[in-house]
């Protein structure tokens, strides 16, 4: 078998892309974006591993049980609040596919909003924590349970700070390609941290409510 | 405070203090320190008396030129390469002194120069800025340069993100380098122990500056993995199917999904470490309910496919390098690329056997042996085909050609013990020993061997000019000479049970094996002296070394097709990919005409200072962590935070090249080329002008327009 | 077949003992520990070396032959014919991916079997030993501290530094634990390494078969101390171990948990001829150990220790004089 039987006919060969019209340039960014949030996953994944193995009774020295202050009625009330701001984030798309810059900067507005109630009510219960003396500094389990949580926590102000630029941006530019591919990167993201979220809810709240 | 620090702390310098500089009063490093900074001094002077600042800011700190990143990733590369190579020399000279009760000891150390707090930093900077910054700069940048023309683009994916990791990785290196002579570097090994990396048994600023260039360095590649895979899957130019790709890129595709997802488990790794050292968490403590096991598993998750990370494109270089030089098609394309994928997807399985006396259960251990002796099936088809590659060749030593066989016979021995320690029993005896040692330097030196090989390789493609001959042979027989005087009393010692990272041997018996590795250094020292004059050498005599696009005459795959040196844009006119070796089948049906004509307007990325800034930041952002000095720390993350946001302001980031500028460039070349033609100066200085190659047969065309190298083909 | 096995195995073990003769025959056989093993477990694992390296040769050597063959061949000018497109071939794939998938198989096997009798948790060929004697394995308790080995003998009461005493042909078993980080016990000549970690016990076991002395020391990094962190391993008599053990017993130094603590302390034994010895251990130390670090209890090192090791050795020795150890 020849290394050369795979290729087309030299007499009839194209040997340049004349007028090539170049890459993608909307496909290739939001590609890259994926492969992003494939190394956020894996530094997920690296968390959730970690919590999993430091939550042993062993790894809860010192610090009472997680069933006795973990609450996951507050976890439940910030995924309603995250979930809507997703959903209006989702709307904002639908606003930008029809054109509208209005509808895009409200919706916008609007999930940003949501993001911030979702932020404050996470301080809230954290600080509470804190309080009780339930901090990192406790053990091994908490250590773990609380990087989780803010590790989370910050993709949240990275991504309503990500969007008051946006907004900036879309009263600068209108909807250029720049603009439109870092929308379309947001809604990934804004979807990506939702979906860890529901991991958090699962793996750190529930689970813990039974630990 | 979160943690208690031992030593003195001020708002202003955090735990810097006039003690802790240490070159103002450690012996060593006050010549070490004046020999630096003497050559700093001549640089910067050099710089300002040939008035090439602005040459140097324009061309080379702000470009996103993918071959000119590569090049300062490989220059980064060399330069910690010969760090790495002075700390080597160090270590081997104290274990050559202090042997056995009665060896003198200087320097306040009892036996030998070197007392454990300086040796334990020695070993530590020796392997990490081997394998951080020294091996992955390398490869980084050979990637960088090779697949973005092997694949007939233009740039790669994101070339600003390119420079940002660049700069990120050559922070993380001035971190390193800075720890010599401020502070001091961590003392327990380049990958770290628990729980001796805690604040009670490191309380220095070691463990800091360790973890953060780290950090640099993973936040560095990881983003250099984004822009290449990106690169691969959507930038190959049109009618290169995926089983066209070039195998080096293919290699590169296997090698960055590696490192796409394992350097993020090692950046929780570190940052757990981070969170113990600086808000006195729990993760790896041994009491409190952490787990230094945790550490173990976390960070050799990375660091087992980040050993696969820097091999397979040493096998990809090797697999460019022995076609090339017999004349003839890899032999098993497919084989090859299924074993790449292979060896990528079993090192994520074989973690484990890195702490095997961690006294797992044998069925755990069991498990993982099998899987470490998995990866010796498609590392020993890879061997097979390289030597069924040359099998019905015509196998020419030229320099490239003689690494990558000196790679492929170190494999053999290097593969061979590595079976040795996956084989769990044996493992037990020597496990944090010597032999082991030996094993992975075998390893690394396939490595080495195969950039050696690369640069070679690729040298004349970047520069338009081939490497000479002599020196390069000189250098090339001191280092084999040199590898077998140091690695084999290794091996010997590792199976007479010594372990590593000892600053004094207490038994005389291991001696002599002690001695001969000195002579291996001195030997590898003199191989440093013969590369040096290679260099130079090939630099004096270049004019007589030009060559054209086919710089070796049997060149197989689509970086051949481009002038040598590229052009900043790579190609006039994107190529349009009819077979596997493009280039080979080009040449075996008369098709080498370069010059199309017709020129289209070019569009390319502009350049920026804005990664130079930012890695500047981001080296300023660690040093302040690492000396806990916190308003550096918060105006360093503002300053990137809004660097950031505000370069995403900017529209004005490309430009286009007119069509009579790329013309007049494209003719600016080939004249060049011709020129040599005319004078009759050979190609290369390795055989006869127009090398009989594997397509003699088809008729030269004749000269005049084409002449950039279709005229010699 | 089981005939034909043994028959490979046999010319295995041959030729890597030939390789490896050659390979020794020009350097003194002095020092190299790991080929003169002198007890059960490093006997085992010494004979399951042999066969994996016989193994391995049987292809390595081929192989390499193979590929000087087809360098010198085919070099350029050579007589080798020349055929440039020649890039597959069925025959070769299956043989090249069966040769190592098939080596790797056997290595596998050979590999999971030896894991399993020398298991440091409950090594076969220790727990076979134990079966046919009857005895009752000596059980000895390992503390590793920042820089020293403490070795307790529960059964006896008594506790040596630096030093381990065990009588010949009898299994001993080890429980071991660290003080502040990881370290990792070895005897290359008796037994492989297990790790000895803080807050954690790990076990090991062994059986010495002749007299004599062989060296110990900790594999692991440890910190500034490790290099003079090795032990004597003295195999003596049975008779003689009990007498070895009843004049340490009249040695008048006890050590309680509070002693403990003050020994625990960061300690680089250089040049000591001589280690602490206690006539009587508190029950229970062990334990006491494991416990007192799962709670948070640190030995800490003090910054930059042995930048200057001559001046630190001048210090420790003040403070040793001073009762600070």
């Amino acid at each position: 078998m020849s290394a050369h039987s795979t290729a087309v006919d030299p007499k009839s060969a194209s040997l340049w892309a004349r007028h090539y019209p170049g890459h993608d340039v909307i496909g290739t960014r939001t590609f890259g974006f994926w492969l992003y949030m494939l190394t956020d996953a894996m530094v997920y994944a690296a968390l959730f591993a970690s919590l999993v193995v430091l939550s042993h009774a062993s790894n809860m020295v010192g610090g009472p049980a997680p069933s006795e202050f973990i609450n996951p009625r507050v976890a439940y009330e910030e995924t309603i609040a995250l979930f809507a701001s997703v959903l209006t984030y989702g709307l904002a798309m639908v606003s930008l596919k029809k054109g509208s810059r209005r509808g895009v900067t409200g919706w916008i507005l609007l999930s940003a909003l949501l993001g911030l109630v979702y932020l404050g009510l996470s301080v809230a219960d954290n600080v509470n924590l804190f309080q009780h003396g339930i901090t990192p500094q406790t053990n091994g389990f908490l250590s773990a349970f609380f990087a989780i949580i803010i590790y989370h926590a910050v993709h949240i102000v990275v991504g309503v700070a990500w969007m008051l630029v946006m907004l900036l941006q879309i009263a600068k530019e209108g909807f250029s390609q720049n603009v439109v591919y870092r929308l379309i990167n947001l809604r990934l993201f804004w979807h990506f941290q939702a979906v860890i979220w529901v991991f958090v809810f699962v793996f750190v709240y529930l689970q813990g409510v039974v630990l | 405070m979160l943690v208690h620090l031992q030593g003195s702390w001020s708002p202003a310098l955090g735990r810097l203090c006039m003690k802790q500089l240490a070159f103002l009063h450690v012996p060593i490093l006050e010549y070490t320190f004046a020999v630096v900074a003497l050559l700093g001094l001549a640089a910067v002077g050099a710089v300002t008396y040939f008035g090439k600042w602005k040459y140097l800011w324009r061309e080379w700190l702000t470009t996103v030129d993918h071959k000119r990143i590569g090049i300062m990733y490989i220059i980064i590369g060399l330069v910690m390469l010969l760090r790495g190579f002075a700390d080597a020399v160090m270590i081997r000279l104290q274990q050559d002194m202090a042997i056995g009760p009665h060896s003198p000891g200087y320097m306040g150390a009892v036996h030998g120069y070197l007392t454990p707090f300086h040796i334990g930093q020695i070993f530590s900077a020796h392997g990490m800025i081997m394998i951080v910054f020294a091996a992955t700069p390398l490869l980084v940048g050979l990637m960088n340069i090779i697949v973005p023309i092997q694949i007939g683009a233009r740039d790669m994916a994101y070339p600003y993100l390119n420079a940002l990791g660049l700069w990120l990785t050559g922070g993380g290196a001035a971190l390193v380098m800075l720890s010599l002579f401020i502070g001091n570097f961590a003392h327990g090994g380049w990958y770290g122990f628990l729980p001796y990396f805690e604040l009670p048994y490191s309380p220095g600023v070691g463990v800091d500056y360790w973890m953060w260039a780290f950090q640099l360095s993973a936040i560095g590649t990881s983003l250099g993995s984004i822009n290449l895979i990106a690169t691969i899957v959507k930038m190959r130019a049109p009618g290169m199917t995926w089983m066209r790709l070039p195998i080096f890129t293919w290699a590169s595709l296997s090698t960055n999904l590696i490192a796409l997802t394992s350097f993020p488990v090692l950046m929780v790794a570190l940052a757990l470490v981070g969170m113990d050292r600086y808000l006195g968490t729990h993760f790896y403590t041994a009491g409190m309910g952490g787990n230094l096991m945790l550490y173990n598993d976390l960070f050799w998750i990375w660091g087992h496919p980040e050993v696969y990370f820097l091999i397979l494109p040493a096998f990809g270089i090797m697999s460019e390098i022995i076609p090339t030089f017999s004349e003839k098609t890899l032999f098993g394309y497919a084989t090859m690329v299924i074993a790449s994928f292979a060896i990528g997807g079993v090192s994520w399985g074989v973690w484990l056997h890195h702490f095997f006396t961690m006294a797992a259960a044998p069925s755990v251990n069991s498990f993982y042996s099998i899987t470490t002796m998995l990866v010796g099936i498609p590392t020993g088809v890879k061997i097979f085909n390289w030597i069924f590659t040359m099998y019905r060749g015509r196998v020419r030593f030229e320099l490239p050609m003689m690494w990558a066989l000196l790679a492929l016979s170190l494999l053999i021995v290097g593969g061979m013990t590595g079976m040795m320690n996956a084989f769990a029993s044996n493992d037990y005896m020597w496990h944090n020993g010597i032999f082991v040692v030996a094993h992975f330097h075998m390893m690394v030196l396939v490595i080495a061997s195969s950039i050696f090989g690369a640069v070679e390789y690729w040298f004349p493609k970047l520069f338009g000019f081939k490497l000479e001959q002599k020196w390069g042979k000189w250098f090339f027989w001191f280092m084999v000479l040199g590898t077998g005087f140091v690695f084999v009393p290794m091996f010997i010692l590792g199976l007479a049970g010594m372990t590593r990272r000892l600053d004094y041997i207490p038994y005389t018996a291991w001696g002599p094996y002690l001695h001969l590795e000195m002579v291996g250094i001195g030997l590898y020292g003199a191989a440093l002296l013969f590369f040096l004059a290679h260099l130079y050498v090939s630099l004096r005599d270049r004019e007589s070394r030009r060559v054209g696009a086919d710089a070796w005459g049997t060149g197989r795959s689509v970086e051949w097709m481009t002038h040598s040196p590229v052009p900043s844009y790579n190609f006039a006119l994107i190529p349009h990919i009819n077979a596997r070796d493009e280039w080979a089948w080009r040449k075996d049906n008369g098709l080498t005409e370069l010059h199309p004509g017709d020129y289209e307007p070019i569009h390319m990325p502009k350049n920026t200072g804005v990664p130079l800034v930012l890695g500047a930041f981001f080296f300023t952002l660690a040093f302040g962590l690492t000396w806990r000095i916190w308003w550096l720390t918060a105006l360093s993350t503002a300053a990137i935070v809004i660097m950031i946001i505000v370069r995403s302001f900017d529209t004005d980031t490309d430009m286009t090249i007119p069509p009579n500028e790329v013309e007049r460039t494209e003719k600016r070349r080939s004249d060049r080329a011709s020129d040599f033609i005319a004078t009759g100066v050979p190609p290369y200085a390795g055989g006869p002008v127009g090398t009989a190659t594997a397509y003699q047969r088809l008729p030269e065309p004749a000269g005049g327009t084409g002449a950039s190298s279709g005229g010699r083909l | 077949m089981k005939n034909s096995w043994k028959k490979v195995r046999h010319g295995a073990t041959l030729l890597a003992v030939g390789a490896l003769g050659l390979f020794l025959s020009g350097c003194s056989a002095r020092g190299i520990y790991l080929m003169h093993p002198e007890g059960a477990i490093s006997k085992t694992s010494f004979h399951y070396f042999l066969l994996d390296v016989g193994i391995m040769l049987l292809i390595i050597v081929p192989t390499t032959l193979l590929a000087i063959w087809a360098t010198m061949r085919y070099r350029k000018g050579g007589h080798g014919a020349y055929q440039p497109q020649w890039s597959h071939s069925t025959a070769i794939e299956i043989v090249v991916w069966g040769i190592p998938l098939i080596t790797v198989g056997v290595l596998s096997y050979l590999s999971v079997k030896a894991i399993y009798a020398v298991n440091p948790y409950n090594p076969e060929v220790i727990a076979k030993a134990e079966k046919k004697a009857g005895s009752t394995p000596l059980e000895v308790d390992v503390i590793a501290t920042d820089w020293r080995w403490l070795f307790v003998y529960p059964q006896q009461h008594i506790a040596t530094t630096n030093q381990l005493v065990v009588p010949r042909g009898i299994p001993v078993r080890f429980r071991l634990t660290s003080t502040s980080v990881v370290n990792d016990f070895i005897i290359p000549q008796l037994v492989g390494m297990i790790d000895v970690m803080p807050g954690m016990r790990t076990k090991q076991a062994l059986i010495a078969d002749h007299r004599g002395n062989y060296l110990g020391f900790s594999a692991d990094y440890s910190g500034a101390g490790l290099s003079w962190m090795h032990f004597n391993t003295h195999v003596v008599g049975k008779r003689k171990f009990q007498a070895w053990v009843s004049s340490i017993q009249k040695t008048p130094q006890s050590l309680s948990y509070k002693g403990f603590n003050r020994f625990a302390r960061p300690y680089i034994p250089v040049g000591q001829k001589t280690q602490p010895i206690f006539g009587h251990v508190k029950p229970g130390l062990f334990d006491f150990v494991v416990r007192e670090v799962m709670r948070g209890k640190t030995w800490n090192t003090p910054m930059n220790m042995t930048e200057n090791m001559v001046a630190y050795l001048k210090k420790q020795s003040k403070l040793q004089k001073e009762g600070y150890y």
